[in-house]
């Protein structure tokens, strides 16, 4: 005899409280109860299921049917059959998210006050532009000596201190490092990339790319105009840009090696980190303060060597040795700058693969 | 049969330094829904890892889908829809371009994944909701955008751990409803990680279970509950005096109270116990097959092996009497 499990129970439910003349007579009584005990119904429903729950108010239970409205929504999963990309697509997937988030909504939401820096530090880069421009149209000489392209020009205009090294690109690279890689630790979005056939190079590869493209298109994209500007509005033919172009070049190798090096400080404290704060005052804490220390000491014991450890000065210094201009590091050679910048970014990438290796997929 | 099969381990070992995480896994998983069980520490996470191919294996092999996981993770997570446990979200970006963005990160092209990614939301039930920044979703709908991103390229197999996290009972049952068409006429597997045997039970199929990185059990869920049947019977008088009879005559019989428990042996055991009420005076007022759900069996393996679980569900705790529900040799279990 296999009862159901929901058999209804002997005693019928009744919206009147069960008293002890409507319960049936019983001829033995439970364990534990003796004849003299007072017979109430409630004692003998807890004998009989065994349960104190729900047996003092029985009443009749009824449910009324659920009204149907009709369905609106049917739920029915759809197949798909396309073919998946290869590796090159998903890589561009990564890159295109985080460039046209600059530009426009649906991509990597770059934030507004950082979009509009970025457009405050494109026009401001762009004032040699502009000057030689204006140069041009007036034909004043005195003007066009002090803004048109010269070595010291092309020089300033990437790694020159102020305002470009001090107020433009180390804040830019800041305000970009910030949340690129902390944003994935503190959202757990890494997960979305490595559950895909994302390897950890092509993540890191693309993310360090697309901050040094916008980067890029402030700084060479700019230099790159100036340069033409002097072209087009001073008349400059072949032997004047066969005379200048591996200065340009040179300028450009420089730009791309200072590019290069805030990156990749900038993207390892990023990997360190679940905030966007952080990276970015810790960027300019190392290329502002180290530069402020070096400059503090050279000018209190005359010993330039501190520079050494100043991302800017190294990068400075590499900078006027491959463009031309007048060194202002004397004491030693630009070759330990550059081995400085080297070093400083071999440890940089070092902490950034390390710590993107540790980065979690089933938890954070 | 090797075809319908999804997951394949054969000693399957990862260790950490010292600490073994997966100790000589032997699992098939067969196509379907499976739902993945075991405490923390079970192994639960790096068994996921391992599938994905993310994580180097110390000893052993394994296919996913017919891919190796030594060398094919990225083929693995091409054919695979991961939905993780934890926020994966980008709570600033709107949800149709977040699991847009999941589709192009497989290599789906642009257009097609944001026409993949309307179709998705629209099977999780945000279609309406689409255009609105993930931050302002609720965690109901949050867990319905992973699972969107996770359908987005339409996987063979879709790898949910834990996916009624958080949930309350409605957002809990659809999400449950969506799990299940996505295997019932989607015709997908699904492996699902979960501490919610109630939401394993609707979903899966089959079932794996791990213990400190060893394998539990394993098989198909209706199979464990079947094979250890019960029948509960409710006694007015008499019960000690019945409990005592049933025992002498070999039924092997739980008892809390006046609610017992008798284990359904043979074809005859209710006209056992009835024979048994009758000569002993008691009365049965309530008869039925028990059946175990699946967290009494959970408990009861895991106290088996030494793990102490403690429910409110678990009617009768008491150890000595604590039934054995080891799963069969047949089923992969019996030596753990």
């Amino acid at each position: 005899m296999n009862l159901p499990e929901n058999t209804p129970p002997a005693v019928p439910f009744t919206s009147q409280p069960i008293t002890p003349q409507s319960t049936p007579p019983i001829e033995h009584l439970p364990d534990g109860y003796d004849s003299a005990a007072p017979v109430t119904g409630k004692v003998r429903l807890e004998a009989a299921w065994g349960s104190t729950e729900g047996d003092e108010d029985l009443t009749v239970s009824d449910t009324p049917a659920p009204i149907s409205d009709g369905q609106i929504f049917k739920q029915q999963y759809k197949q798909w059959n396309g073919e998946l990309n290869p590796r090159w697509m998903r890589n561009w997937a990564i890159l295109r998210h985080h460039l046209l988030g600059v530009f426009k909504k649906g991509h990597r939401p770059w934030g507004m006050p950082i979009r509009l820096y970025l457009l405050v530090v494109f026009i401001a880069s762009l004032s040699d532009v502009g000057m030689t421009l204006l140069s041009g149209l007036i034909g004043d000489s005195g003007l066009h000596s002090i803004w048109g392209v010269s070595r010291d020009n092309l020089y300033g205009h990437v790694l020159g201190f102020f305002p470009r090294n001090m107020l433009y690109y180390p804040v830019v690279a800041a305000l970009l490092v910030g949340g690129v890689i902390s944003e994935d630790r503190q959202h757990g979005t890494s997960a979305l990339y490595f559950s895909r056939p994302i390897t950890r190079f092509d993540y890191v590869g693309m993310k360090f790319l697309s901050v040094a493209i916008i980067q890029a298109l402030i700084i060479l994209v700019t230099l790159a105009l100036y340069y033409f500007a002097e072209i087009a509005t001073m008349g400059r033919g072949w032997a004047w840009i066969i005379d200048t172009f591996p200065m340009f070049l040179a300028t450009v190798l420089s730009a791309l090696l200072l590019i290069f090096t805030y990156t990749s400080i900038g993207l390892s404290l990023s990997s360190v980190s679940k905030g966007k704060f952080f990276p970015g005052i810790a960027l300019l804490s190392i290329v502002l303060g180290t530069k402020v220390l070096a400059f503090i000491v050279s000018n209190l014991f005359d010993r330039e060597i501190l520079y050494l450890i100043s991302p800017y000065d190294c990068l400075a210094h590499v900078g006027q040795a491959i463009i031309g201009t007048q060194p202002t590091y004397d004491q030693y050679s630009w070759t330990w700058s550059l081995a400085s910048i080297v070093a400083m970014n071999a440890i940089a990438l070092y902490v950034l693969s390390t710590r993107v290796s540790s980065m979690e997929v089933t938890r954070e | 049969m090797q075809d319908d099969l999804i997951i394949k381990t054969t000693n399957l070992t990862k260790s950490y330094g010292p600490h073994v995480a997966l100790n000589k896994l032997n699992l098939s998983v067969p196509k379907g829904a499976t739902g993945l069980l075991g405490p923390n520490g079970a192994g639960k996470s790096t068994f996921l890892k391992t599938i994905l191919g993310l994580i180097q294996t110390t000893e052993g092999e394994g296919t996913v889908l017919g891919l190796d996981i030594r060398t094919q993770g990225d083929a693995i997570r091409s054919r695979i829809g991961y939905m993780p446990e934890y926020d994966c979200l980008n709570p600033d970006m709107e949800a149709i371009h977040q699991v847009r963005y999941s589709g192009e990160l497989l290599g789906m092209n642009p257009t097609v994944a944001l026409a993949r990614a309307h179709e998705t939301l629209q099977y999780v039930g945000l279609g309406e909701q689409r255009y609105r920044n993930i931050g302002s979703y609720s965690t109901g709908m949050k867990q319905a955008t992973k699972l969107a991103c996770a359908l987005v390229h339409d996987p063979e197999l879709i790898i949910a751990d834990e996916p009624s996290n958080g949930l309350d009972i409605a957002a809990r049952n659809y999400m449950i409803e969506t799990l299940t068409n996505a295997v019932k006429t989607g015709n997908r597997s699904v492996l699902m990680a979960s501490h919610l045997m109630d939401d394993v039970e609707r979903v899966c199929d089959n079932f794996i279970l791990l213990h400190k990185g060893k394998l539990a059990a394993q098989g198909r869920i209706e199979d464990l509950k079947g094979f250890d049947r019960e029948i509960e019977i409710h006694v007015w008088g008499g019960a000690s005096r019945l409990e005592e009879l049933m025992i002498s005559r070999g039924m092997n019989v739980r008892r809390e109270g006046r609610v017992m428990r008798i284990l359904h042996e043979q074809e005859d055991t209710t006209s056992l116990i009835l024979r048994c009420a009758a000569d002993v005076g008691a009365q049965i007022r309530r008869m039925h097959e028990y059946e175990a759900s699946l967290e009494d069996l959970f408990l009861s393996i895991m106290e088996n092996l030494g793990y102490e679980v403690k429910s409110s569900e678990d009617l009768l705790a008491s150890p000595s009497l604590a039934r054995k529900v080891d799963a069969p040799e047949h089923m992969g279990g019996g030596s753990a």
